[in-house]
C-alpha cells in the first residue's frame, strides 16, 4: 500500500513537472527549476509561461482528476455496478444538455454561465433521479433504471439541438463537452479547490460505510447500516463532485470509471480507505497526463483533455485488465 | 406458546403483520423466541419461515404488530442497535470478489465500531475468536472466491459471529454444506447455545436435524404456527403429515434419544 | 410436480399469448397508419394497390419509394435493436448493458466518420457497408478481449472490454469531428438516429441479416435465461456458458450491426426496451424475446411518426422522438414496478 502511493506520487510529481515544461515553448529542466526556484535570474518570459498558464492549467488537471476518481469510487461501491460511474445518475447528460442549450440559444455565451449550466444541469438530474426512484425507499436498481431514462430524456435534447442547431455552435459545444483544462488561472484553481476539500474529506471518512453498502441492501442493514441514509448523502457527494468537475473542464469521461477499477486492483478490494487515496493519485495522473499529451501530440492544435483520456486510458487499461494477468499466467 | 419458564423471552412477536407487495404472507403471528436456547423454524416452501426471520431481525418493517427485542420494540431502535443485539445470515449473500477472509470477518465489527473509532484490540479479540470457532483460523488470509462453498459459508457464519449479538439468526445455514460441514455446524450451534450463552433462531430445512440439535422447534404453514414447543411436543406423524403432506412415522432416535422421522 | 406443467401455469401462458397477438395487431395498425399518414394522407386501398398492382403514378410511387421503404426500416431496425439489447442483458447480467456496450454504436460511428472525411459526404449508399463492417469489428474485438484470461471466465471482463472499446472509438470519432466541420455536418443527422430518406434497396441490404439474427434469437430464448442467472446457474443447468455466450453475440451482431446500419446509432431502445419487457412479461426470454420485438418495433414506428406529424418536419431524427416517446412510460414503470429490494 505504502509503496503503490509513494510511486503514484512520484509519478504525479513527474508528471506535474513535465506539465510545466512542455507546450508550445518547450523549457529544459534546467530551465524549469530555475523558474521554480526563483534563482539564476529566469527571463521573465519563462516564469510568466509557467506561473500564469501552465500551472494553474496543471493544477486544474489535478483537482479534477481527484473529483472525478473520488466521485467514480463512490458510485462503484453504492450501485453495485462495474459500469457505474458518476454518469449513471445523469449528471453527464444533464451538463451536456444544460450547456448545449446555453451554446445553441445564446450563441457565444460567457463561460462562467457556460459553467453555471452545466453544474445546474447535473445537480438537476442527480435530483431528479433520486426524487423519482424514491419510493420509501431507494434501491440500486431503480436508481440506475431511473437514471437511465431521464438521462435518455436529456440526451435526446442534445441531440435535437445539435442535430438543428448552427453547425458553428454545435461545434464549439462539442468541444466544450470534449472536457478540457484549457483556460485555467489561479482563481479558478483555488475556487475549486476549496469546493472539493469539503466533499472528498466527508468520502474518506466514510470508507467504512462503503466497505457495508457494497455487500446489498440487506447484508447491509443486517450489520446495522441505515443504508437509505447513506446512498443519499453519497449520492449528495457525487453530485457535489462531478458537478463541480464539469463545470469548470466540460466532460471529461472515462476517468470516474477507470480510476476506481485500477485502484481495486492495485490495493484490492477489501477497503475504501485504501482505495480512496490510490484512485485520487491515479485520477489526478491520468487527467494531467492527458491534458500533456493533448498539448503536445499535434501543436499546435490542442486536443481536449476529455478525448486523450479515452485515446490513451482506454488501451491503458486494457493492458491493466488482460496483460498483466496473463503475464502472471 | 409453550415457552419454558426458565428461558426469558429474547425476541418477541405480537400480532404482527407482514405484506409482501399486495399479498399478505403473515398475519397475526405470535412468536416467543426463548433466550439462551437453540430455536428451529421449519415448514414448507412459501410457509413464511424466511420472511419472519427477516421481520425479527428488523430487516423488514412489519405492516401491523410489533417485534419486542429485550422487550423494546425494534422499531424503536436505530438499526446500528439492533444490529450490535442480532447477527443475521440471510441466504446465498454475495461479496465483492476479491475480499479475504479476514476482511469479510472484520466487517462483522461495522455496528460496534463509531466513524472516527479505530480498529481496537476488542474488535481484533471479537474476529480471532469468531475464525477459531468456525475453524477458520487458518484460512483468514484466503481469497473467498478461492473457498469451498462450505467454507465460504463458515466464513459468512465466523462475519456474524464477530457482530457479537446475543442473538444469532440464520437463513437455512446448512443448504450449502455436505454432512461432516452440516453437523460440524450443528456442533458450532449447540456450542455457542450451551457454553456462550447465546440465543440462535434458524431456517432448517431438515426436520430430523431440527428434532435432534433444536430445544424449540415452531412449525409454520401458510404463515401461521401450527404447533411449537420442545422437539417431543411438535414433531409427530400427525403435526407432519398436516403441515408437509407426507405420510410419516416419528420413532425415537437411537442415538441421540430425539424424535427422528421417516417418510413411508 | 416435475415433468408436467402444473395446471394454473396455462391461465399465465394464454394471457401472455392474448397479449402477444394484440400487440402484434396494435403492431399491424401503427405500421399501416406510418404508410398512410404524412403531408398527403394515403386511404388504405391505395397502400394496398401500390403494393399489389403498382401502376406508377405520382400516389404508387410516393407510397414504394418513400413511405414505405422508411416504415420497414423503423420494424427492422426497432425490432433487432430490442432484441439485442434484451440478449446483451442477459449475457452479461447487467441492467446497464445495451448493444452500445460491444462496441457496435462506437464502431458504426467511427467507419462512417472515417468514410466520411476522407471521400466526402456523397459516398451513396457504401456507408451502409461501412456501419456494419465497423460494428461488426468493434464487437468482435470487445468478444476477443472480453474473453482473455482469467479475466474473461466473467461477464465483469466483457463489460469492462466494452467500455474500454466505445470510449476508445468515440473519443477517437469526437476527435475527427471537432476538427472537421464539414463531416459533423453530415454525419450529425445519422448520429442522431434516422429514418429519413432510407430506400427499399438500403432496407433489402440490411434485412436478411436482422432477420436471421432474429430467427435465431428466437431459438435462443431459452438458453438466454439460464444464461441471465449468471456463469454458475447456467453451468449447472447443464450449459456452457462461453459458447453460448459466444452465440449470443454473433446473433447480437447480426441485429444491431444491422439497425446501425440502417438507421444510425440509437441507444434508447436496446436499452429500455428490454427492461419494460421485463418488468410486464417477467424474465422468461422465450417470451421476452418475442415481445421485445415487437415492442422495439412499435415505438420506433410510433416516434417516427410523432416526428412527422408532431413537429411537421420530415426528416426530425427518429432518435430524439423515441425518447420522449418511450422514456416517459419507461420511467414510470420503473418507478412502480421495481420493489424496493433489489
Amino acid at each position: 500500500m505504502m509503496r503503490i502511493v509513494i510511486a503514484l506520487t512520484l509519478l504525479l510529481c513527474l508528471l506535474v513537472a513535465a506539465s510545466l515544461a512542455f507546450g508550445d515553448v518547450a523549457l529544459t529542466w534546467r530551465e524549469l527549476y530555475h523558474v521554480a526556484t526563483g534563482t539564476d535570474a529566469p527571463g521573465p518570459q519563462d516564469a510568466m509561461i509557467v506561473f500564469d498558464l501552465r500551472l494553474p492549467r496543471t493544477l486544474l488537471a489535478l483537482l479534477v482528476g481527484v473529483a472525478l476518481a473520488t466521485a467514480g469510487t463512490i458510485s462503484l461501491a453504492i450501485m453495485r455496478n462495474p459500469l457505474a460511474e458518476p454518469g449513471v445518475l445523469g449528471i453527464n447528460s444533464g451538463a451536456a444538455a444544460a450547456a448545449m442549450a446555453v451554446i445553441v440559444l445564446m450563441r457565444d455565451p460567457p463561460v462562467v454561465l457556460l459553467q453555471v449550466a452545466g453544474f445546474s444541469g447535473a445537480a438537476a438530474m442527480a435530483l431528479a433521479v433520486y426524487i423519482l426512484a424514491w419510493r420509501g425507499g431507494t434501491s440500486s436498481l431503480r436508481i440506475i433504471l431511473i437514471g437511465i431514462g431521464l438521462s435518455s430524456l436529456a440526451t435526446a435534447g442534445t441531440t435535437f439541438l445539435s442535430a438543428f442547431g448552427d453547425i458553428g455552435d454545435v461545434q464549439r459545444a462539442m468541444i466544450w463537452l470534449a472536457g478540457s483544462v484549457y483556460d485555467a488561472n489561479m482563481i479558478k484553481v483555488r475556487l475549486l479547490a476549496l469546493w472539493l476539500v469539503i466533499p472528498v474529506t466527508l468520502a474518506f471518512l466514510a470508507s467504512r460505510e462503503l466497505d457495508v453498502i457494497r455487500f446489498g441492501d440487506s447484508s447491509a442493514r443486517s450489520l446495522g447500516q441505515p443504508v437509505d441514509r447513506v446512498r443519499g448523502g453519497m449520492i449528495v457527494l457525487v453530485t457535489v463532485l462531478s458537478g463541480a468537475a464539469v463545470a469548470v473542464s466540460g466532460l471529461i469521461g472515462f476517468v470516474g470509471l477507470v480510476a476506481p477499477h485500477i485502484a481495486r486492483r492495485l490495493v484490492g478490494t477489501a477497503s475504501h480507505a485504501r482505495i480512496f487515496p490510490v484512485a485520487a493519485l491515479v485520477g489526478a495522473c491520468l487527467v494531467v497526463a492527458a491534458d500533456i499529451l493533448g498539448r503536445i501530440v499535434l501543436p499546435p492544435v490542442q486536443l481536449p483533455a476529455g478525448i486523450v483520456t479515452g485515446l490513451v486510458g482506454a488501451p491503458f487499461f486494457a493492458y491493466l485488465l488482460w496483460g498483466r494477468r496473463n503475464g502472471r499466467g | 406458546m409453550a415457552v419454558d419458564k426458565e428461558f426469558p423471552v429474547k425476541i418477541a412477536g405480537k400480532g404482527v403483520d407482514i405484506d409482501y407487495g399486495p399479498r399478505r404472507i403473515v398475519e397475526k403471528l405470535d412468536l416467543e423466541i426463548p433466550e439462551r436456547r437453540f430455536t428451529a423454524l421449519i415448514g414448507p416452501n412459501g410457509s413464511g419461515k424466511s420472511t419472519i426471520l427477516r421481520t425479527f431481525a428488523a430487516l423488514m418493517k412489519p405492516s401491523g404488530g410489533s417485534i419486542l427485542l429485550d422487550g423494546r420494540d425494534v422499531m424503536e431502535l436505530s438499526t446500528r442497535d439492533v444490529a450490535r443485539k442480532v447477527g443475521v445470515l440471510l441466504q446465498g449473500p454475495v461479496a465483492p470478489e476479491g475480499l479475504t477472509v479476514a476482511d469479510l470477518v472484520r466487517l462483522g465489527r461495522y455496528p460496534h465500531r463509531s466513524i472516527f473509532g479505530r480498529w481496537s484490540p476488542e474488535d481484533q479479540d471479537a474476529c480471532d475468536e469468531a475464525l477459531m470457532l468456525t475453524g477458520l483460523a487458518d484460512l483468514s488470509d484466503r481469497a473467498l472466491d478461492s473457498l469451498s462453498g462450505g467454507q465460504r459459508q463458515r466464513a459468512w457464519i465466523a462475519m456474524t459471529l464477530a457482530q457479537q449479538g446475543e442473538a444469532i439468526l440464520l437463513d437455512e445455514p446448512t443448504t450449502y454444506l455436505d454432512l461432516e460441514h452440516q453437523i460440524e455446524l450443528m456442533n458450532l450451534i449447540t456450542r455457542l447455545v450451551a457454553k456462550h450463552g447465546k440465543t440462535v433462531v434458524a431456517v432448517l430445512h431438515d426436520i430430523n436435524q431440527a428434532a435432534r440439535y433444536a430445544e424449540h422447534i415452531v412449525m409454520l404453514k401458510d404463515g401461521r404456527i401450527t404447533a411449537a414447543g420442545g422437539p417431543e411436543t411438535v414433531i409427530s406423524s400427525e403435526t407432519i403429515a398436516d403441515v408437509f403432506k407426507v405420510k410419516t412415522i416419528v420413532i425415537r432416535d437411537p442415538v441421540a434419544g430425539t424424535p427422528l422421522c421417516i417418510p413411508l | 410436480m416435475t415433468g408436467r406443467r402444473p395446471l394454473r401455469r396455462t391461465g399465465a401462458e394464454g394471457r401472455r399469448w392474448l397479449a402477444f397477438t394484440a400487440l402484434l395487431c396494435l403492431l399491424v395498425v401503427v405500421a399501416m397508419s406510418a404508410v398512410a399518414l404524412g403531408t398527403i394522407t394515403m386511404p388504405f386501398s391505395t397502400i394496398a394497390a401500390a403494393i399489389f398492382q403498382f401502376d406508377g403514378s405520382r400516389g404508387h410511387l410516393l407510397v414504394t419509394t418513400i413511405r414505405l421503404p422508411r416504415v420497414i426500416a423503423a420494424l427492422l431496425a426497432g425490432s433487432a435493436l430490442a432484441v439485442s439489447g434484451a440478449i446483451m442483458q442477459a449475457v452479461t447480467n447487467n441492467p446497464l448493458a445495451s448493444p452500445g456496450l460491444l462496441g457496435i454504436n462506437a464502431g458504426a460511428a467511427f467507419a462512417v466518420v472515417c468514410l466520411m472525411t476522407v471521400f466526402g459526404s456523397s459516398t451513396g449508399d457504401i456507408y451502409i457497408w461501412f456501419a456494419l463492417l465497423g460494428a461488426a469489428a468493434a464487437a468482435i474485438v470487445v468478444y476477443a478481449l472480453g474473453s482473455l484470461g482469467t479475466t474473461g471466465q466473467s461477464p465483469l471482463g466483457l463489460v469492462l472490454a466494452g467500455a474500454i472499446v466505445a470510449t476508445f472509438l468515440t473519443s477517437l470519432t469526437t476527435a475527427v469531428l471537432i476538427f472537421d466541420q464539414s463531416t459533423l455536418d453530415a454525419v450529425r443527422l445519422w448520429t442522431a438516429g434516422s429514418v429519413t430518406g432510407r430506400t427499399m434497396a438500403q432496407a433489402r441490404t440490411v434485412a436478411p441479416y436482422i432477420l436471421t439474427g432474429l430467427v435465431a434469437a428466437l431459438f435462443l430464448g431459452r438458453n438466454l435465461t439460464a444464461l441471465s442467472l449468471g456463469a454458475d446457474a447456467s453451468r449447472s443447468l447443464g450449459q456452457n456458458p462461453v459458447v453460448w455466450r459466444g452465440v449470443s453475440i454473433a446473433i447480437i451482431i447480426l441485429l444491431a450491426g444491422g439497425a446501425v446500419a440502417l438507421a444510425g446509432p440509437i441507444g434508447f431502445v436496446g436499452l429500455v426496451v428490454p427492461h419494460i419487457v421485463r418488468m410486464s412479461v417477467g424474465i422468461d426470454y422465450r417470451w421476452v424475446i418475442p415481445f421485445s420485438a415487437l415492442g422495439g418495433a412499435l415505438l420506433v414506428v410510433t416516434a417516427d411518426i410523432a416526428g412527422r406529424l408532431v413537429f411537421g418536419s420530415q426528416s426530425f431524427p427518429v432518435g430524439v422522438t423515441i425518447a420522449l416517446v418511450g422514456a416517459p412510460f419507461f420511467l414510470y414503470l420503473a418507478r412502480t414496478r421495481l420493489k424496493a429490494e433489489a
